[in-house]
């Protein structure tokens, strides 16, 4: 057994270095020389054997040494270029965590934003709701009101009926008698003629009885006379006879009896012919003051009868009256059973006033529903507009996350890869510490050095770390929150969908309202339209008339003229009446153009009145056109448009000509019920006015349905 | 003509009435001019609205349009008057060719309070004179006028008016299939007024 000249030192604790590499010389320690003791003393042979090992021990030593010190040198450039990135690292982590500070405070400042702009919208979409619950609630008080109104129009339909039902019967009774009336009144128009004629006849045989007695008094006035001259003359021949008689009384007396006797029987029979001629003639007064008596009464009968004749006057009067009377009655009856909820005259001012406040009301609502219309119209521009913010944030805040987390991400790798770098760094601190534990001195610092760095790095590794779990804990809440929002926003987004259809429905309906009003569509119920009467045309042709007539007024100027030149010319007594005639004719073409003029005006009255009047009895605005077909015919063109009428295209169209009228095809007539109606009542019954009733009737009971 | 207060700015119902009704006097000359109705001679230039505008001196047009003006200055102070229509027919078979629609909004708030309203006269002027451009420039797609034509103006009002003596109901000559152009339009706060032409397409607009 070799005796060892060097002990071997105590062995360090390296757990990785292996035993294979020891050898008892070359074991790359430098191991302190301990004197030799007594024991242990060799010769010089050994001493230089010894000493050249030691040198060659020390070159590779020194070798290995230099080997270190590069290793050393390229670990510490290595560390160097370690801690360079590591510095890297530091500040980019420094300005990753500035940024990340940046983005958490433009985070906080996004979320504030929109925490504020929820709350706004909360509070928006609140009051929208409340606006919608109030809306709600009064469509429901509409809805009760319309219910109520239909109770109460169901309740005044069932009193219409009750009352129309009333109103048969009262026109029923009416009728009767009227029929009544009539045929009394028929009955005493027939009487009164019977009587007038009856008087009549008695008149003209009183006449002829008064001119016939009137012929008999004259008759009998004559005789009358007559028979007192005769009556004088016999009472004179009788004073005579008498006187005869006293005179020569005695001789006569005795001589004649018989003459006497037949005298005195002709005398009394002449009395008693006087008496009767008297008593005729007596009879004849009686018959005068008769005859007087008559003419009074015939008079009287005269009176009669004229006052009769006023009072038939005044009857077709009043019976005109009655007539109009009626069908006034007739159409405000009809107009009665038109209005809903009006039982008697005195309903109808209550229902205008009803009516007009019902039209304040909806025009309240009306202007009311155009505000909040354009309240909406501006809440979703700002909704809009808001949207459009909070996505250009949201898709800002999401780039942000996506470059945050990219960043983590390649931090993440970064130190990934610095800490295998690290540990890479550890295993090969670990290996230089070891293989320099046989080289104790400088390398021990080092070691320590590179361990302090390396914990240091480990615990910034940590830190970082820590700092990315956290980045990602608030990158995920973030990340909800998002989420979040984006809810609210595809709520609030449909939202805005249906307010922009409602826009776009609006619009449409405002487009269509506009094409109506280009059109020239106008409601009839609150429009009328209306032109001067006195039109160009017109007057063109009043001018025309003027013309003529100052050309003839001209040639008649011209005339007269001649004529008053030939006057003078001849000195004949010429008819002075002419200028006189002139001016006459000129006074009435003053006062015929006048009554033209006054005429035009009535009949534009009269045609505007007698339009009001069918349109209100027949159920139809008429409209006249005249026009002329391309042959030259001139055609009349009847426009129909029932007042029952849902649309204004509803049209019926009529050329008249020479007694005829035929029915155009338009929109309205080519529709299939329409036209079933024409077929049936215009082509196979040809009658126009069953089929204009048929169409009022349906169009009526269409119109109250609905 | 308009009768308005001391300041400029301020616009009271009588002078908004006297503003759209002598509107238009000044655009049923300009259409019977560029539509070539009445005779070029027949007309003479005046300055309105900073342009030179033409005026009729057809005693008879001027008439008819000076009464009706005025009729329609009443209608519109009393809030009565819709839409103002003048109606370009055939003179032969009288058909209707096209109609310049006038259509007119009225503050109810002005005529129910009689309260007046701010506005630069300038800018109602800028208005009007825009709207007169467009009508001279309207020839450029109107089509022309085979034959002689005449007008006829008409008048949509509330349905409680009273007829006057010189007007009668009438229909609404409209037209078949038409087509339509919105011009500009003005507003004085009181009367907003809106023009829109529309007229018979053109067989070569038909065809196409």
């Amino acid at each position: 057994m070799m005796i060892l000249r060097t002990p071997p030192q105590r062995k360090r604790r390296v757990e990785s270095v292996p035993e294979q590499d020891r050898s008892p010389v070359s074991d790359r320690r430098i191991v302190p020389y301990v004197g030799p003791s007594d024991d242990f003393v060799c010769t010089y042979h050994c001493r230089q054997m010894v000493k050249s090992e030691v040198m060659v021990a020390l070159k590779t030593a020194e070798k290995l040494n230099l080997e270190y010190k590069s290793s050393l040198e390229a670990l510490s450039n290595r560390l160097s270029k370690c801690q360079q990135e590591h510095s890297k690292c530091a500040h980019h982590l420094c300005s990753v965590e500035q940024e990340l500070q940046a983005s958490k405070g433009r985070e906080s400042a996004l979320q504030e934003q929109l925490l504020k702009e929820t709350s706004e919208h909360q509070e928006r979409f609140y009051e929208q709701l409340k606006r919608c619950s109030e809306l709600e609630v009064q469509m429901q008080k509409e809805v009760e009101f319309r219910r109520q109104a239909e109770l109460s129009a169901d309740a005044a339909k069932e009193k219409s009926s009750a009352v129309e039902k009333e109103l048969l019967i009262i026109s029923e009774n009416s009728e009767r008698e009227k029929n009544r009336l009539q045929l009394s009144f028929s009955h005493s128009q027939d009487e009164s003629k019977l009587l007038f004629s009856r008087v009549n006849a008695e008149l003209d045989r009183k006449r002829i009885q008064a001119d016939n007695f009137a012929k008999e008094a004259e008759l009998l006035r004559k005789s009358l006379l007559d028979l007192k001259e005769q009556l004088k003359e016999c009472l004179h021949e009788k004073s005579q006879l008498e006187y005869k008689l006293l005179s020569c009384d005695s001789p006569l007396v005795k001589a004649n009896p018989s003459d006497n006797q037949t005298l005195v029987k002709h005398l009394r029979d002449e009395l008693r012919k006087a008496e009767t001629e008297l008593h005729e003639a007596r009879q004849l007064k009686s018959s005068h003051t008769n005859k007087e008596f008559l003419t009074e009464q015939l008079l009287e009968e005269k009176g009669r009868r004229e006052k009769v004749e006023m009072e038939l006057t005044r009857f077709q009067e009043v019976q005109l009256h009655a007539q109009r009377l009626e069908s006034e009655l007739t159409s405000w009856k009809s107009l009665l059973k038109q209005i809903p909820d009006v039982s008697c005259y005195d309903d109808i001012p209550k229902k205008i006033a009803h009516l007009q406040k019902e039209i304040v009301e909806n025009m309240l609502k009306v202007g009311e529903g155009n505000a909040r219309l354009k309240e909406l119209q501006v809440a979703l521009e700002m909704s809009n507009l808001s949207k459009e913010h909070t996505e250009k944030e949201c898709k800002l805040a999401k780039e942000e996350t996506e470059c945050t987390s990219m960043e983590v991400k390649r931090l993440e790798l970064m130190l990934l890869s610095v800490s295998g770098e690290c540990e890479r760094l550890k295993k090969d601190a670990v290996n230089w510490s070891k293989q320099k534990s046989g080289l104790p001195g400088s390398g021990q610092t080092n070691e320590t050095d590179l361990e302090t760095l390396l914990e240091q790095k480990e615990h910034a590794i940590r830190e970082l770390g820590r700092n990315l779990c956290q980045q990602r804990e608030s990158i995920n809440r973030q990340h909800d929150e998002i989420k979040a929002l984006n809810e609210n926003f595809r709520i609030e987004s449909k939202n805005v969908k249906s307010l922009e259809r409602e826009n776009d429905r609006l619009r449409s309906e405002n487009s269509l309202l506009e094409l109506k009003l280009g059109h020239g569509d106008y409601s009839v119920e609150n429009t009328k339209v209306l032109r001067m009467v006195n039109t160009l045309g017109i007057n063109n042709e009043a001018k025309h008339t003027i013309e003529t007539l100052q050309i003839e007024l001209q040639k008649a100027k011209s005339k007269l003229q001649a004529i008053e030149e030939l006057r003078e010319y001849s000195g004949e007594v010429i008819n002075t009446g002419i200028p006189e005639k002139l001016l006459q004719l000129k006074g009435q073409i003053a006062v015929l153009e006048k009554r033209e003029e006054r005429y035009k005006a009535v009949f534009a009255e009269k045609i505007s009145v007698f339009r009001r009047a069918c349109c209100s009895l027949f159920g139809y605005k008429i409209v006249m056109d005249d026009r002329q077909r391309p042959n030259g015919i001139p055609v009349t063109r009847f426009t129909l448009q029932s007042i029952y009428a849902q649309n204004d295209d509803e049209k019926l169209e009529f050329d008249y000509e020479s007694g005829s009228a035929t029915i155009l095809v338009n929109e309205y007539t080519s529709q299939q019920e329409i036209q079933h109606q024409v077929e049936i009542f215009i082509r196979k019954m040809n009658s126009i006015p069953a089929f204009t009733a048929n169409l009022t009737v349906e169009s009526f009971n269409s119109r109250t349905l609905s | 003509m308009a009768s308005r207060t001391v300041s400029k700015d301020v616009i009271t119902l009588k002078g908004s009435a006297a503003i759209v009704a002598e509107f238009f006097g000044y655009a049923a000359n300009s259409i019977l001019y560029n539509r070539g109705i009445y005779p070029e001679e027949s007309f003479t230039k005046v300055k309105k609205y900073g342009l030179s505008m033409l005026l009729t001196q057809d005693d008879d047009v001027k008439s008819f349009i000076a009464s009706i003006t005025s009729q329609l200055s009443e209608w519109l102070e009393a809030g009565k008057l819709q839409r103002a229509v003048l109606v370009i027919m055939s003179k032969s078979s009288s058909e209707v060719l096209e109609r310049w629609n006038f259509n007119i909004e009225t503050d109810s708030e002005v005529i129910e309070k009689g309260v007046s309203r701010e506005k630069c006269d300038k800018e109602i002027m800028r208005e009007i004179q825009a709207i007169m451009r467009q009508i001279a420039s309207s020839i450029t797609y109107l089509p022309c006028f085979d034959e002689p034509c005449v007008f006829d103006v008409l008048a949509y009002t509330d349905k409680d008016v009273a007829v006057p003596f010189s007007w009668i109901e009438s229909d609404a000559k409209l037209i078949n299939n038409p087509q339509m152009v919105k011009l500009h339009s003005f507003d004085t706060k009181i009367h907003k007024v809106d023009t829109m032409v529309s007229y018979k397409a053109d067989e070569w607009d038909e065809e196409e």
